[in-house]
């Protein structure tokens, strides 16, 4: 048993403080002041590039399904679940906008053929310059409920013709490609889902529009439209027969999960940011003295430090590739609603400061909101629970 | 075309930037237990499983345990945990007290106290008087079946000490019959062993480990036992003892209630099945859960840190223990009762252990000076602390403004 981090990790740390405090946060601030994402050609994107990072984790060479596997989880759950932390304490925003191929890239790696990988990934090996990429999945009518997506695909030839629309995907409109999942038969749930890469340009793509948010602002947003978008039957992830083979692995369940502790992470990142600024405020204005606003603070101190060892737990568990499915939702289940506690409370704190609208606190309020949206909403992190506790059929809602 | 607006989730964001500059080094952070702790946790579960839990209505009402389950508990170590090894016991630390004690509570915490002679009151033995302590007060309770020390940490203080003696009541103690008494204040630290007249009480909850009234007129010695970070340590290891029982208890009404609600049947499906259930029970568990986490977690860094041979600088250390017990405490007070909750009717009633559990998670969270004590301790660290959570702590602090 061990809860130290080490010192690789450690190192790390260090580094993305010193970004975090020099660019991160201020960029954040200056985006939720202006109303808009940071641009893509902002300099602190460039920088990243130059500092190596942005890149794919793609090797380069043909990918088995056990090193595309490894790719996606590698030994470092634990690694990502702190740095993630780190970098949403700075700013979650500007963490998100981050140049690389982004959640566009696990579909392709997991799915898509060596080719695939060759065309979509090798710009992102040594990228020139800020390269992002997307991911494209919920859509006006199907957020949780992704089995109903309706964007249509049809095969005409070598193509496949897109219609439908998506929203909320994050960096689309700045994208070279993105990954669009569609359906070939609405009546086939996710059996008829399809995943696309849609290359910037590509006749029948537009109507972009990047939404406004209540907070988050440094990364976009955005929705758009597929109007009888002539895709390549070349860029369909896997080709037909990827979903013939995985036909045959119907009702076969993903056991562990790697994604939910890191966004709980982000969320226990945001919620301490809320606790120093309290903290800070506090402090300058003589409230520790007295014990109803510290009795608030250690209560918002203990439920993100809980937060963080069920992130822990789980981020380990799926480094040893165990079950975590029940550990993976608990801990995004609590983190975001810790996180939004210890933002709201920041607030009653701050008292009428809190209501100019300028201060730190202010702004993670309105951000922290989403962690309990995004990657399951907290409601659908309690029916996955209930699955594993006590059988929770899957009827209905559920 | 229109664009409606329904309240669904946005997508996962990209999480590569984080991954892209993650070490791919494997990280320190593990929650294996070592072979040797599971081996502890797995003879403790057994234990419990086979002596205790069957028979816990049984020791409840004869305010003590069975004498072949006294026997048992000694013969398998348990009676001996935290002893140093140069007194015969296995010299385990904190994490292993905590392991142990969950397991012991998931079935009977009364039992669990009546079972162990010395109990949190071995601590200020170990913390002021070491192996010289222990042989004198400890090892005689050990050698004796059914003796039990009982810990008073005194906080207004209820007990008075002039010219070397203590006096005064101590309004509840876990014991019917007290052999030694171990009195723990802020600073300092005594022991009585003469003078101790307990009145039995009712008692809450516990009632296997017995309950008085304790009335103390007797010699309080040494005098010379004075250390602030000492005191801290031994109340911060109590603390650990405490809060892994009430991670048992509540542990115990979790998981009972939940497979109720499985079996129980209303409105055409398992209880279970109804959201409004199905999320709380949810919640309890990730209430035991996160509870367990921050006590084993306290433990494991009491026991890197602890060296007694020099005042030990433990300040972080008692934040987080003072800590971790507050969650023990609210936790188990959000899961008990909801424990019976769940059983509704049956709940309430004493076929069913829900009901015991409801009230041993109250009467354990009073111990120590309860929830307000360690909210107090746990409170007060705050203000010396710009960041609390760093998790990088030898890093200067934070200098982005907070004003934008």
């Amino acid at each position: 048993m061990n809860f130290a981090v080490d010192d690789p990790t450690r190192e790390r740390l260090r580094q993305i403080r010193e970004l975090g405090k020099t660019y991160m946060r201020p960029l954040g601030i200056e985006a939720d002041r202006l109303g808009r994402p940071t641009p893509p050609d902002d300099p602190f994107f460039k920088l990243l590039v130059q500092l190596g990072l942005g890149r794919t984790r793609w090797s380069g060479g043909p990918a088995t399904d056990a090193a595309a596997l490894r790719a996606h989880s590698g030994g470092g759950s634990r690694s990502v679940a702190v740095l993630a932390e780190e970098m949403s304490y700075w700013d979650r925003g500007i963490a998100v906008a981050f140049p690389g191929p982004g959640l566009g890239e696990p579909p392709v790696l997991g799915m898509g053929t060596t080719d695939q990988q060759q065309r979509f990934l090798e710009p992102f090996r040594q990228p020139d310059r800020p390269r992002w990429a997307a991911f494209a999945m919920t859509e006006p009518g199907a957020g949780s409920d992704v089995a109903g997506i309706r964007t249509s695909a049809r095969r005409e030839g070598n193509f496949y013709v897109l219609n439908g629309a998506k929203s909320f995907a994050a960096n689309a409109s700045r994208a070279d490609w993105i990954v669009v999942f569609a359906t070939v038969d609405p009546s086939l749930g996710r059996e008829g889902h399809r995943a696309f890469v849609v290359e910037r340009g590509t006749p029948g793509l537009g109507d972009f529009q990047v939404e406004h948010k209540m907070g988050l602002k440094a990364y976009e947003s955005t929705s758009f439209t597929l109007k009888n978008c002539r895709v390549p039957a070349a860029n369909l992830l896997g080709g037909e027969e990827h979903y013939a083979r995985r036909a045959g692995f119907k009702g076969a369940m993903q056991s562990f999960n790697a994604t939910r502790p890191t966004i709980a992470a982000m969320a226990v990142g945001m919620g301490r940011a809320a606790l120093d600024e309290s903290l800070r405020f506090a402090r300058e204005h003589g409230l520790l003295r007295e014990s109803r606003a510290r009795d608030r603070l250690e209560r918002i101190r203990r439920r993100l430090r809980a937060a963080r060892l069920l992130c822990w737990r789980a981020a380990w568990l799926a480094d040893l590739r165990r079950p975590n499915m029940l550990e993976a939702s608990m801990a995004k289940a609590v983190a975001p609603a810790v996180a939004l506690e210890a933002a709201t409370f920041g607030m009653d704190l701050l008292g009428e400061v809190g209501g100019r609208g300028d201060h730190l606190v202010e702004k993670l309020f309105r951000d922290v909101k989403a962690m309990d949206i995004v990657e399951g909403t907290g409601q659908i992190q309690r029916i996955v629970m209930a699955r594993q506790l006590v059988n929770l059929p899957r009827d209905g809602v559920s | 075309m229109t664009r409606q607006r329904l309240p669904g989730s946005a997508r996962p964001d990209t999480l590569d930037w984080v991954r892209a500059i993650a070490s791919h080094g494997g990280s320190a952070i593990d929650f294996e237990l070592p072979n040797e702790l599971a081996l502890v946790q797995e003879t403790a579960r057994a234990f419990a499983r086979d002596h205790l839990r069957p028979r816990d209505r049984e020791f409840e009402s004869a305010r003590g345990v069975a004498a072949h389950v006294h026997r048992l508990y000694r013969e398998l170590g348990l009676a001996s945990l935290e002893l140093p090894d140069t007194l015969g016991g296995a010299g385990l630390g904190a994490l292993a007290r905590t392991l142990v004690n969950e397991e012991l509570a998931a079935a009977d915490a009364g039992a669990a106290l009546a079972l162990d002679p010395l109990g949190p009151a071995l601590y200020p033995l170990v913390a002021f008087g070491g192996d010289t302590a222990l042989r004198t007060h400890a090892l005689p309770l050990l050698e004796r079946a059914g003796s039990r020390a009982v810990l008073a940490f005194d906080l207004l203080p209820r007990l008075q000490t002039l010219g070397g003696r203590a006096s005064g009541i101590l309004p509840w103690v876990t014991a019917d019959h007290v052999d030694l008494l171990v009195v723990l204040e802020r600073e300092r630290a005594y022991v009585v062993s003469e003078g101790l007249h307990p009145t039995p009480l009712r008692g809450a909850a516990l009632r296997a480990a017995g309950a008085a009234e304790l009335r103390v007129d007797g010699v309080a010695r040494p005098a010379d036992w004075v250390s602030t970070p000492r005191a801290r340590w031994a109340l911060s290891h109590a603390r650990l003892y405490v809060a892994s029982l009430l991670v048992g208890v509540m542990r115990a009404a979790a998981e009972f209630s939940r497979s109720y609600a499985m079996e129980r049947v209303a409105f055409g499906r398992p209880i279970a099945h109804h959201q409004a259930l199905a999320f709380l029970i949810s919640d309890m568990a990730s209430a035991v859960d996160g509870a367990r986490l921050l006590v084993q977690e306290a433990a494991w860094r009491l026991d890197q840190a602890a060296d007694l041979a020099d005042e030990p600088d433990i300040d972080s250390e008692a934040e987080v223990c003072a800590t971790a017990f507050l969650e023990a405490a609210e936790a188990s007070l959000f899961v008990t009762p909801n424990g019976v909750q769940i059983l509704g009717g049956h709940g309430f009633m004493q076929d069913y252990p829900v009901e015991k559990w409801m009230r041993e998670a109250r009467a354990l969270s009073l111990l120590l000076g309860g929830i307000d004590a360690a909210r107090e301790d746990a409170g007060r660290a705050l203000l010396g602390d710009a960041e609390p959570l760093a998790l990088d702590p030898v890093s200067p602090g934070s200098e982005a403004g907070a004003r934008q």
